[in-house]
C-alpha cells in the first residue's frame, strides 16, 4: 500500500465522517464547523492528487466566504427548534439514510468489483491544474462557457436582488 | 472569425439583450413601458437573426462550429439550433405580452420580470447551441436559476413562494445529479465533446462502467428537468404556485430546452446503427447497456403519461389539471428520444412547438380568468363560461382539443408523428401505452369543455382581464390550427434538421 | 366522373362553416335550415351519379381519388385520398339520402329552438364526417372520421345540455353525451391497437393495399395468430361504435338527443360504422374463423339480450334505442357467417325502417309536448293519421311482415345464420327468438302509442299532426320501407330468374377476394328456405295478434298478471340486466378512486398538506408555513427521488 493510497483513505473517512456530523449534528453551529472541516479534508484530497491551485481555491471560496455567510445566516436566524422536528420526521429521515447508503452501495461495490478500482494519475493533474493552465484552458478552449458563466452569474444576482427587495409597489 | 460572428448572431443577439435590458431598466426609473417594448423588440431582432442563420447551408455551418474561434468546438450553428432560438424568442414574447395585464392586475409590474425571461431565454438557447456536456450545463443551469426566481415572482403569496423553493431545492439535487453523469461520461470517454464522445462509443475504447452510470445518471437528470416519473412531483406543485403566465412560459419553453438536451445526448451517447461487420466483443456489450439505457427511458415515458393523465382526472383546479397534463407531455415528448431517429426527433421539434403555442395559450385563459392567487381556478367555475364569454370558451375548448390530440388541431400531427417514430424504431408496446394514456387523457379535457358548454354556472360569472392577452390568444389559436391543418412544412423543416 | 367523390364531403363542409360562423347572424330559421338541407342535397345528387355511373358501368376494382396528403413522415403518411367502389358510394347513397330527409324534418322540429343554427351546423358537421369515414382510401382517414362522428354525436347527444334526463348515475342530458364519449374511448382503443398491427404485419395502412396483401398469402396468413389479434381489435372498435356488447350501454341513454339525432346518428348512420369496417375488411375477417366467430356470437347475443329489454321499456324512444341495438346485432350475424353484402342489405332496409320509426316518434313527441312515456300516450291515430299510418309501415317492415323491406333482409339473414357453414341452428334460434320478440315489442309499441283508450291528460295535452316539411321525410321514407326490399329478393321467390339479385350483383366486385377465401355459398332453393320462411312470418304474424289482444285490454291484465308472476326476470329487463351498474361497480368507480386516492394521495400530498391549507390560513405568518414544508413534503418528493435514482442506476449497471 502506498503511502497516497493510505493518505487518500484517511482523508476520505475523515471527510465522510465531518459530512455526517454536519448532518447528524443537533446544534446547528456544529454542523456548520464540521462542515468546514469537511471542505478542508476535500482540500486535502486534491492535494494529493497534485492539484494545488484548486485546493487552495477550495479553501479560500468555501471555507473562507461561503461558510462565513452560512454562520453569519444561523446567527441571524438563531434556530431552537431542532429536537421537535426531528422526532416527527424520524422514518422519513431513516429511509433517506437507508437509500443514502444503497446508492453508496451501488456505486461503491461496483467500481471495485470491475477491476478499474483506484487508480491514481498525479502526473496528469499536475500539468492540468496548475493556476497556469488552468487558465489557458478557460480563457481559450473554454471561452464560451466562461462568458455563460458570467451571464449565469448576472442572472442570479438580478434574481437576487427582485426576490430580496424590501418595497412592494 | 466575421462568418462566425454572423452564424452566432442569435445568440450573441440575446447574450447582449439580456444586458441591455437590465441597462434599460436601471436607466429609465419609474417608467415601465420602454423596457417592455425593448424587450419586445430585441426578441423580435432574435428571430430576425435566427431564421436568417437558418437558410445558410448547413455544411459550412458544421465546419465553423467546429472550427471556430468563438465556438471552440462548444457550439453548433445554424439548423434545430436556430429553430429552437426562434422558438423559445416566441415564447418569451407571448409571455411577456400576456404578463403585463397580468402581473398589474395580481402584484405590480416589476421590470426585472422583463430581464428575467430574457435571461431564462438565453439559457434555453444556449442549451439549443450546445455541442459540449458544459456547455449544455451553463444553460441548464442560467435556465434554472432564472426560473426559481420566476416561480417565486410574486413574493406576498405563500403559494408562490413556496413554489420557488420547492423548486430550487429539488432543482439543485437533480443538477447534481446531472454534473455527475457528466463527470462520469468524461471519466469514460475522456472528453465532454459531444462528437468525440460518439466517435469513442463507435469504437469501443471506453470504460464501460463509468459510461453505463454517466448516462443513468444523465437520464435521471434530465428527467428531472422534462418533469419525468418518478422525478415529476415537483412539477404540480411548481406549476400551480407559480404565476400563472410564468407557468406558461416554464411548462412549454423550458420543457422544450431540456428535450433538446436530451436530444442531443441521446444522439452522441445512445448509438442506433452499429454496423454489422464493426461488431466485437467490446461493442456488443455497449450495444447492451445503451438498449437498455433507451428501454429505461421508455419505461419513464410511459410511466410517466399513464401517473400524469390518471392523476388529472382527480383534479378540480383547472391549472393544476394542466400542471398534471404537462407532466403527461413529458412522457409524449420523451417517446420521441425513445424512438432515436430522424421522426422521433422531428416529432419533438413539432410537438414542442405545438405544444408551446396550446400550452401557453391555455395558461393566459386561465391567468385572464383567475383572480387573487387561486381564487376562480376550479372547474367548476368555469361552467357556463360559454354564455359570458364566448371566445374565451371557444379559444379554450380549441386549447383541450389539441392537447387531446383531437384532429385538426396542431396536437395531432405531433402526436402521431411521434407515435409513428416509435412503432418505427420498434417500441410498438410504447405507443400502445401511448394511445391508452392519450384516451385517458380525453376524459379531463373534455370534461373541460363539457363545464364549460354544457352546464349552467351558479352564481356570477366570471370577469375576464384580457387586455394584450389578446395577441398571446390569438397567436395562439392561429397557430394551432395552421399547423394542425397544414403541418408538412414544418415536420419537412423538421426532419431536414437530422 | 369519380373526381366527383371529392365534392361530395365538400357541401357538407361549407354547410357546417356557414352555419356554424354565421348562423347567428342569420335570422332566418329557413334559411339557415334551407342551406344546411341544401348542402346535403347537393351531396346526395353527386352521390347519385356516381351510382348510377357504377351501376351502369361496374368497376372490379377501387378507383382512388387524391387530395393531397396531410402529413407525410416518409413512413406512414396520412393522405387525404377517396376511394370509390360500390360500398363506399352505396354507404354516401344511404349517409346522404337519409341525412336529407331528416335535414328536411329537422326544420319542423327544431322550429323555435333557441340554438337552431348550432344544431344545423352540428348536423352538417357529422355528414361531412361520416362521409370522410365511408369514402376513406386508408385506415387513418377512416379513424378521423370515426373520431369526428363520435365528436359531432356527443355535441349532438348534449344538445339540449341543461334539460334533465333520466340513466344511471346521469341526471343531465350533457352527462349522456360524456358517457357515450367515455364508452367509444374503449372501442378506439380497439380501432387505433388494430391500426398499429396491421401497419406492423402489411407496412401500409391503405385498404386496397391491406386486402390484397392479405389475399395474396391468404394460405400463410389462414387463421394465423396475428390476423386474429387485428380482426378481433377491429370489432372492438366496431362493438363501441355500433353499440354491441360489451360497450351496448351508450346507445340508450344517447336518446337524450334531439330525436331527428337518434334517428340519423343513433340508427340509420352512425351505429352502422361498425358494420362498414368488417365489410371493408372482409378480407382480413374471412382470414380468422375465430373472429368470425365471435362476431357472429357476440351479435346474436346483442340481439336478443337487447331485443328482451325492448319488451318491457315504456318510453318511445328508449324502445327504438334497444330495438336499435337488436337490429345491429342481426348485421354482425350476416357478417359472422359471412354474408357480407347481407349485413350491407340489412344496413339499408334497416336505415329506411328505423329512420322512419324514430322520426314519427319524433312527430309523437312533437305533438304530445314532449311526453315519451307510451302509458300516457294512447289513441293518437285520430290525432295523427299521417303519422299513425307511416309508424304502422315501420312496423310492419321491422316486424318482418312478407314483401316488406324488413322482410327481405332479415329472411336472409336467419337463413344464411342457418345454412352457412360458419352458422348453426343455434345461432338461427337466438336471430329466431330475437325476431319474435321485436314483432312482439314494436306491435306493443304501435298499439298503446296509437290505439286503445286515451290516457293523456286532455287539459294540458292536445294531440295534433306535424307540420309539412316533417311528414313529408315520413311519407318518402315510408314508401322505401315498404318497397326497398324489392332490390334483393331472394331466389327462393324468384326461381325462374337465373341471375343474383341486383343487390348481391352490385355489391359482389366488393367481396370477391372474402367469398373466395370463404368459399362461394352454394345459391340453390332448397325446401328449408321456405319453412324457415313460413315460420317466421307465421310468428311475426301472432305476435301481431298477440300484442294486439295483451294491450288493447284497457287494464292490460294479462301483461300485469305476467309481471307479477316473474317479477324477478320482470325488473332484470325493466333495469336492462343492469350492465349499466355493473360497468360502474367494476370498472368506473376504481379508475376514479385509484385516481383520487390512490395516486393522487400518494404524489400529491403537497397541495393537500401544502398549498391548500397555507391559503386558508393566509393570515398565519410564512415562516411557519414554509418551516412545516420544509421538513416534509420537499423531503418526501426526495425520497421518491432518490428510489427513482437507485432503480436506474441498478438497471444501467445490472441490466433487467
Amino acid at each position: 500500500m502506498s503511502l497516497s493510497v493510505l493518505l487518500f483513505g484517511i482523508l476520505s473517512i475523515l471527510a465522510v465522517a465531518s459530512a455526517l456530523i454536519t448532518v447528524i449534528s443537533k446544534h446547528p453551529v456544529r454542523s456548520a464547523i464540521s462542515l468546514v472541516f469537511h471542505f478542508f479534508m476535500l482540500a486535502g484530497l486534491y492535494l494529493t492528487l497534485n492539484a494545488q491551485f484548486i485546493a487552495a481555491i477550495q479553501v479560500l471560496v468555501y471555507a473562507g466566504a461561503i461558510m462565513v455567510l452560512v454562520i453569519f445566516v444561523i446567527m441571524l436566524l438563531n434556530l431552537e427548534n431542532e429536537n421537535k422536528l426531528k422526532s416527527k420526521y424520524n422514518i422519513l429521515q431513516w429511509s433517506a439514510f437507508l437509500l443514502g447508503l444503497g446508492l453508496v452501495f451501488l456505486l461503491g461495490v461496483t467500481y471495485l468489483s470491475t477491476g478499474t478500482g483506484l487508480q491514481f494519475a498525479p502526473e496528469i493533474a499536475a500539468n492540468n491544474s496548475t493556476a497556469q493552465a488552468l487558465g489557458k484552458a478557460l480563457f481559450e478552449g473554454y471561452i464560451f462557457p466562461i462568458e455563460a458563466i458570467g451571464i449565469l452569474l448576472t442572472g442570479a444576482i438580478v434574481g437576487a436582488i427582485v426576490l430580496a427587495k424590501k418595497k412592494l409597489s | 472569425m466575421m462568418q462566425e460572428l454572423i452564424y452566432a448572431l442569435p445568440l450573441t443577439l440575446i447574450f447582449i439583450l439580456s444586458i441591455a435590458v437590465i441597462m434599460v431598466d436601471a436607466f429609465t426609473g419609474k417608467n415601465k413601458t420602454v423596457a417592455y417594448y425593448f424587450s419586445i423588440a430585441g426578441l423580435l431582432g432574435v428571430i430576425i437573426a435566427a431564421i436568417y442563420t437558418m437558410t445558410l447551408p448547413s455544411a459550412d455551418l458544421a465546419k465553423m462550429a467546429y472550427e471556430g474561434t468563438i465556438s471552440k468546438g462548444m457550439l453548433t450553428y445554424g439548423g434545430y439550433a436556430a429553430f429552437f432560438d426562434i422558438l423559445f424568442a416566441v415564447a418569451g414574447i407571448l409571455t411577456i405580452v400576456a404578463a403585463k395585464p397580468y402581473l398589474t392586475r395580481e402584484y405590480g409590474e416589476y421590470k426585472e420580470f422583463y430581464s428575467l425571461i430574457i435571461f431564462a431565454i438565453s439559457g434555453m438557447m444556449t442549451i439549443a447551441h450546445a455541442s459540449n456536456m458544459v456547455t449544455i450545463f451553463i444553460g441548464i443551469e442560467i435556465m434554472s436559476i432564472t426560473f426559481y426566481v420566476l416561480a417565486g415572482f410574486i413574493r406576498t403569496r405563500i403559494t408562490s413562494v413556496e413554489a420557488a423553493l420547492k423548486y430550487f431545492l429539488l432543482g439543485s439535487f437533480a443538477s447534481g445529479f446531472l454534473l455527475y453523469g457528466m463527470a462520469m461520461v468524461y471519466g469514460a470517454t475522456g472528453t465532454l465533446q459531444l462528437q468525440e464522445i460518439s466517435a469513442k462509443i463507435a469504437t469501443g475504447e471506453i470504460v464501460n462502467i463509468y459510461l453505463q452510470i454517466g448516462l443513468a445518471l444523465l437520464i435521471i437528470g434530465l428527467s428531472f428537468k422534462v418533469a419525468a416519473f418518478p422525478f415529476h412531483q415537483w412539477a404540480p406543485d411548481v406549476y400551480t404556485g407559480s404565476p400563472t403566465v410564468v407557468t406558461g412560459f416554464m411548462s412549454t419553453a423550458g420543457k422544450a430546452a431540456a428535450l433538446v438536451a436530451f436530444i442531443v445526448i441521446a444522439k452522441s451517447l445512445l448509438p442506433t446503427n452499429f454496423g454489422a461487420t464493426l461488431i466485437n466483443d467490446k461493442l456488443i456489450v455497449v450495444k447492451e447497456f445503451t438498449e437498455n439505457a433507451t428501454m429505461i427511458i421508455a419505461l419513464i415515458s410511459a410511466a410517466t403519461m399513464l401517473i400524469g393523465n390518471i392523476t388529472a382526472i382527480a383534479q378540480k383546479n383547472v391549472k393544476r389539471m394542466l400542471a398534471y397534463s404537462s407532466v403527461a407531455h413529458a412522457g409524449y415528448l420523451m417517446m420521441g428520444i425513445v424512438a432515436n431517429n430522424e421522426n422521433g426527433f422531428a416529432g419533438i421539434v413539432f410537438y414542442s412547438t405545438a405544444y408551446m403555442l396550446m400550452q401557453i395559450g391555455a395558461f393566459v385563459v386561465v391567468g385572464v380568468l383567475e383572480r387573487d392567487d387561486t381564487k376562480f381556478q376550479q372547474i367548476s367555475d368555469y361552467s357556463g363560461l360559454r354564455k359570458s364569454h364566448p371566445y374565451l370558451a371557444a379559444v379554450m375548448a380549441l386549447f383541450m382539443f389539441s392537447l387531446a390530440g383531437i384532429p385538426p388541431m396542431a396536437g395531432f400531427p405531433g402526436k402521431y408523428l411521434l407515435f409513428t417514430a416509435t412503432i418505427q424504431s420498434g417500441y410498438t408496446w410504447l405507443t400502445i401505452v401511448a394511445v391508452v394514456s392519450s384516451i385517458i387523457s380525453m376524459w379531463f379535457y373534455i370534461g373541460l369543455v363539457l363545464n364549460m358548454y354544457f352546464k349552467e354556472k351558479e352564481g356570477d360569472a366570471l370577469v375576464a382581464d384580457v387586455k394584450s392577452s389578446h395577441f398571446t390568444i390569438a397567436v395562439s389559436v392561429i397557430g394551432v390550427i395552421i399547423l394542425g391543418i397544414l403541418p408538412s412544412f414544418l415536420i419537412d423543416l423538421a426532419k431536414n434538421f437530422f | 366522373m369519380y373526381e366527383l367523390i371529392k365534392f361530395i364531403p365538400l357541401f357538407p363542409l361549407l354547410g357546417f362553416l356557414i352555419n356554424g360562423i354565421f348562423g347567428k347572424k342569420i335570422k332566418s330559421e329557413s334559411a339557415i335550415g334551407g342551406i344546411a338541407s341544401a348542402m346535403v342535397g347537393i351531396s346526395f345528387i353527386l352521390s347519385f351519379l356516381l351510382f348510377w355511373d357504377l351501376l351502369s358501368n361496374p368497376i372490379e376494382k377501387p378507383v382512388i381519388v387524391s387530395f393531397f396528403t396531410w402529413i407525410a413522415t416518409g413512413q406512414i403518411n396520412i393522405e387525404i385520398a377517396y376511394q370509390v367502389d360500390q360500398l363506399s358510394v352505396l354507404f354516401a347513397l344511404i349517409i346522404t339520402g337519409i341525412g336529407f330527409l331528416i335535414h328536411i324534418y329537422s326544420i319542423g322540429y327544431m322550429h323555435g329552438d333557441r340554438s337552431f343554427y348550432r344544431f344545423f351546423s352540428y348536423l352538417n358537421l357529422f355528414i361531412f364526417m361520416m362521409l370522410n369515414l365511408v369514402l376513406a382510401s386508408n385506415y387513418l382517414l377512416t379513424f378521423l372520421g370515426w373520431e369526428g362522428v363520435g365528436l359531432a354525436s356527443y355535441l349532438l347527444i348534449g344538445f339540449w345540455y341543461d334539460q334533465k334526463f333520466e340513466g344511471t348515475r346521469i341526471t343531465w342530458t350533457g352527462d349522456a353525451g360524456m358517457k357515450a364519449f367515455v364508452v367509444n374511448r374503449i372501442g378506439d382503443f380497439g380501432f387505433i391497437v388494430a391500426m398499429l398491427l396491421i401497419y406492423v404485419t402489411f407496412n401500409t395502412l391503405n385498404y386496397q393495399e391491406v386486402a390484397n396483401a392479405a389475399a395474396s398469402q391468404y394460405g400463410t396468413l389462414m387463421n394465423s395468430g396475428i390476423i386474429t389479434a387485428i380482426t378481433l381489435m377491429m370489432f372492438l372498435g366496431t362493438t363501441g361504435k355500433s353499440a354491441q356488447l360489451p360497450l351496448s350501454v351508450w346507445l340508450p341513454d344517447a336518446m337524450a338527443g334531439p330525436t331527428p339525432v337518434s334517428a340519423l346518428i343513433h340508427a340509420a348512420t352512425m351505429v352502422t360504422a361498425g358494420i362498414f369496417l368488417i365489410a371493408r375488411n372482409s378480407v382480413l375477417f374471412s382470414l380468422s374463423e375465430t373472429s368470425m366467430l365471435t362476431v357472429a356470437i357476440v351479435g346474436a347475443v346483442t340481439a336478443i339480450l337487447a331485443a328482451s329489454v325492448g319488451l318491457v321499456q315504456n318510453d318511445i324512444k328508449k324502445v327504438l334505442a334497444y330495438s336499435t341495438v337488436s337490429q345491429l346485432g342481426f348485421m354482425f350475424v350476416a357478417l359472422g357467417v359471412g354474408a357480407f353484402y347481407i349485413g350491407v342489405f340489412h344496413v339499408m332496409t334497416h336505415a329506411f325502417f328505423k329512420g322512419l320509426l324514430f322520426l314519427a316518434a319524433g312527430s309523437v313527441i312533437h305533438g304530445m309536448h314532449h311526453e315519451q312515456n307510451i302509458k300516457k300516450m294512447g289513441g293518437l291515430k285520430h290525432y295523427m293519421p299521417t303519422t299513425y299510418k307511416t309508424f304502422f309501415v315501420g312496423t310492419l317492415a321491422i316486424a318482418g311482415i312478407p314483401f316488406f323491406s324488413g322482410f327481405f333482409s332479415k329472411d336472409e339473414i336467419l337463413w344464411y345464420a342457418f345454412s352457412s357453414p360458419h352458422g348453426g341452428i343455434l345461432l338461427w334460434l337466438t336471430l329466431a327468438v330475437s325476431a319474435m320478440f321485436t314483432a312482439f315489442y314494436m306491435f306493443r309499441l304501435l298499439y298503446l302509442t296509437f290505439d286503445g283508450k286515451e290516457r293523456f291528460d286532455h287539459h294540458h295535452v292536445h294531440p295534433h299532426e306535424s307540420p309539412k316539411t316533417m311528414t313529408f321525410a315520413l311519407v318518402v321514407l315510408a314508401i322505401l320501407s315498404a318497397l326497398g326490399g324489392f332490390v334483393n329478393i331472394p331466389h327462393a321467390l324468384t326461381p325462374w330468374v337465373h341471375s343474383n339479385p341486383p343487390f348481391m350483383e352490385f355489391l359482389s366486385p366488393v367481396f370477391a377476394q372474402a367469398n373466395f377465401i370463404l368459399g362461394e355459398h352454394s345459391h340453390e332453393i332448397k325446401p328449408e328456405m321456405y319453412i324457415l320462411m313460413l315460420l317466421a312470418t307465421a310468428v311475426a304474424i301472432s305476435m301481431m295478434f298477440l300484442a294486439k289482444k295483451w294491450y288493447l285490454d284497457p287494464s292490460w291484465k294479462k301483461p300485469r298478471q305476467l309481471a307479477k308472476e316473474h317479477g324477478f326476470s320482470y325488473r332484470l329487463l325493466l333495469n336492462k340486466y343492469k350492465l349499466d351498474e355493473f360497468y360502474f361497480f367494476t370498472i368506473i368507480d376504481p379508475i376514479i378512486a385509484l385516481s383520487r386516492s390512490g395516486l393522487w394521495k400518494f404524489f400529491d400530498i403537497g397541495i393537500i398538506d401544502g398549498i391548500i391549507n397555507g391559503s386558508a390560513k393566509a393570515t398565519s405568518v410564512v415562516a411557519e408555513n414554509l418551516r412545516k414544508m420544509q421538513t416534509g413534503i420537499v423531503q418526501n418528493y426526495a425520497l421518491i427521488m432518490m428510489v427513482g435514482i437507485i432503480a436506474v442506476i441498478s438497471i444501467m449497471i445490472f441490466g433487467f
